[in-house]
């Protein structure tokens, strides 16, 4: 009798399992772009820089965010050179904090006027300054999940299910021009799922994976003569 | 059978030991929800970019700043006391930005620093922690970690600086020559695989570099500042017509040198006014006195 309902359990957890991997990994992704004035020979020597806003007192855009398109940018084409974020904002500071970042690509020409500031961007040769605003958050919640442990016993049994939002705009400023020469948004969505039959399984739906690779293809396009 | 005695004989340990070891872990895990949480503020600070005023700055961390530590006691039993030191960091970060900021900066310890170094030094900077606030998600339910802080700074004549009976530097808050404060906020978001304490810090240092921010965009703009690098520019324009021209004390206004990005930061340099104290056209005789004033 007992195997009988544990067979049963196992055959519901397989077949929920199944559910989960059909529906989890599913990612809504909408893009949306507005460039101007693309350098079609690509940048050359000249390098880029991507740094996340910060100073919503409601969230921060994340760091590992900035790194990942970074690394999409760069692995696409090697030639560009993406300066690292942190590095960036160290060697700059207190010019980039979020209490004094430009918000505007006129307000850099303050920037310019102090000496040291001027030459260290001489130096990096910074074509383009991208900005990302946005953040992922998980949205509602549901299902419920028990766990339980006994001499030589564990385990879990349930499902879970949550949602989860990506909302990010890059916004692209041509340092030279000192004038903002495109936007790029990515909205991203999807749905995880954890089932659980003695093992909690994730299935975890790649949303702000997704939007890295949305709008780091799509800076791609814009800033590279290969793509 | 008790529970201690089926395990025991699962895992074939003496009822007693097992016993021992089941209320140690008992002990522990109730423990942990009411033990002091420490953080003990720790972070690399970058040098900033400025050129560096031409002023010679005497700095004296008081130490209440130098060992600045902020404690909370818990509420109720779901939270934990909290006692975030952030002295450590408050003197390396400070240091790191004047060093950048000034072109020299003496780090007055003790009376013999006053006496050697007193002439060269042009105005004295003493810091102080007036608030720090902090919040955690369990305070809030907002998954954001917060620290805000409020300094207020005070900009000193080297005059001003006296030493107590006991050796001990105090200076007259009435003789300074500026006071003013600076506010600055930092906040991490809950983060993966990161402990309180953890995002604590990372706040904490995210506040500092506010600080730091802050002073520098604003230090050439507090007014009185203001006519303390205008006298200091007088000062040293005069110090460098003085062999071609008369000894004649110049009056035209030169432009002080501002740490601030923001042009439309102007200062009045025509308008002359008095400084709020004594003032520091020559650094005054360094008195030893035992008189009233707040210990540093």
């Amino acid at each position: 009798m007992s195997s009988l309902t544990f067979q049963s359990l196992l055959s519901r957890g397989a077949a929920l399992i199944g559910i989960a991997v059909l529906l989890g990994g599913c990612v809504n992704a909408t893009v949306d772009e507005m460039t101007y004035n693309e350098p079609v020979a690509g940048i050359g020597e000249s390098s880029v820089v991507i740094l996340g806003r910060r100073h919503a007192p409601d969230y921060d855009t994340e760091f590992d965010f900035i790194e990942c398109i970074g690394d999409h940018i760069h692995s696409g084409d090697p030639s560009i050179e993406v300066i690292n974020e942190i590095a960036f904002i160290n060697q700059f500071y207190p010019w980039f904090e979020p209490r004094t970042a430009p918000l505007q690509p006129q307000t850099i020409d303050r920037l310019l006027q102090l000496p040291p500031v001027a030459e260290r961007f001489t130096e990096m040769k910074l074509e383009y300054m991208i900005w990302i605003d946005g953040n992922t958050v998980d949205t509602e919640s549901t299902g419920s999940m028990s766990c339980g442990i006994g001499p030589g016993v564990a385990g879990c049994f349930g499902f879970g299910t949550w949602g989860t939002e990506s909302e990010y705009e890059a916004t692209i400023w041509d340092f030279t021009d000192k004038v903002e020469v495109g936007r790029v948004s990515a909205v991203t969505s999807g749905q995880s799922y954890m089932p659980a039959v003695v093992v909690p399984i994730p299935i975890i739906a790649p949303v702000q994976g997704t939007a890295c690779d949305s709008l780091g293809d799509q800076l791609l396009e814009y800033l590279s003569a290969h793509h | 059978m008790g529970v201690a005695s089926l395990v025991s004989t699962i895992f074939d340990l003496e009822p007693s030991v097992f016993g021992r070891w089941l209320l140690l872990l008992c002990l522990t895990l109730l423990g942990a929800g009411c033990a002091t949480k420490q953080v003990v503020v720790e972070g690399n600070f970058p040098a900033p970019l400025l050129d560096p005023l031409p002023i010679t700055l005497g700095v004296i961390y008081p130490s209440a700043f130098a060992e600045h530590e902020f404690f909370d006691e818990a509420k109720g039993r779901a939270e934990s006391d909290w006692l975030v030191k952030t002295g450590e960091a408050q003197v390396e970060f400070w240091g790191i930005l004047f060093t950048g900021m000034f072109d020299e900066v003496v780090h007055i310890r003790d009376w013999e620093t006053v006496q050697t170094r007193g002439s060269d030094i042009d105005g004295v900077l003493i810091p102080a922690i007036a608030e720090l606030q902090y919040t955690i998600p369990t305070h809030t339910n907002v998954k954001i970690y917060e620290i805000w802080m409020r300094y207020q700074f005070r900009l000193v004549d080297i005059s001003a600086i006296h030493q107590q009976e006991d050796g001990a530097l105090s200076f007259n808050p009435d003789e300074r020559l500026a006071s003013w404060p600076i506010t600055a906020y930092g906040k991490t978001p809950t983060a993966f695989l990161q402990t309180d304490e953890e995002a604590v810090n990372l706040a904490a240092v995210v506040a500092l570099r506010d600080a730091g921010a802050h002073f520098v965009t604003t230090f050439g703009a507090t007014p009185d500042v203001a006519m303390w690098l205008d006298d200091i520019a007088r000062r040293q324009s005069s110090v460098a017509e003085a062999p071609e021209t008369a000894p004649v004390e110049s009056t035209a206004p030169v432009a002080a040198p501002v740490a601030s990005a923001d042009p439309s930061v102007v200062r009045d340099t025509a308008e002359k006014t008095e400084p709020a104290s004594p003032t520091a056209e020559e650094p005054g005789p360094v008195d030893r006195e035992a008189a009233s004033g707040e210990v540093l």
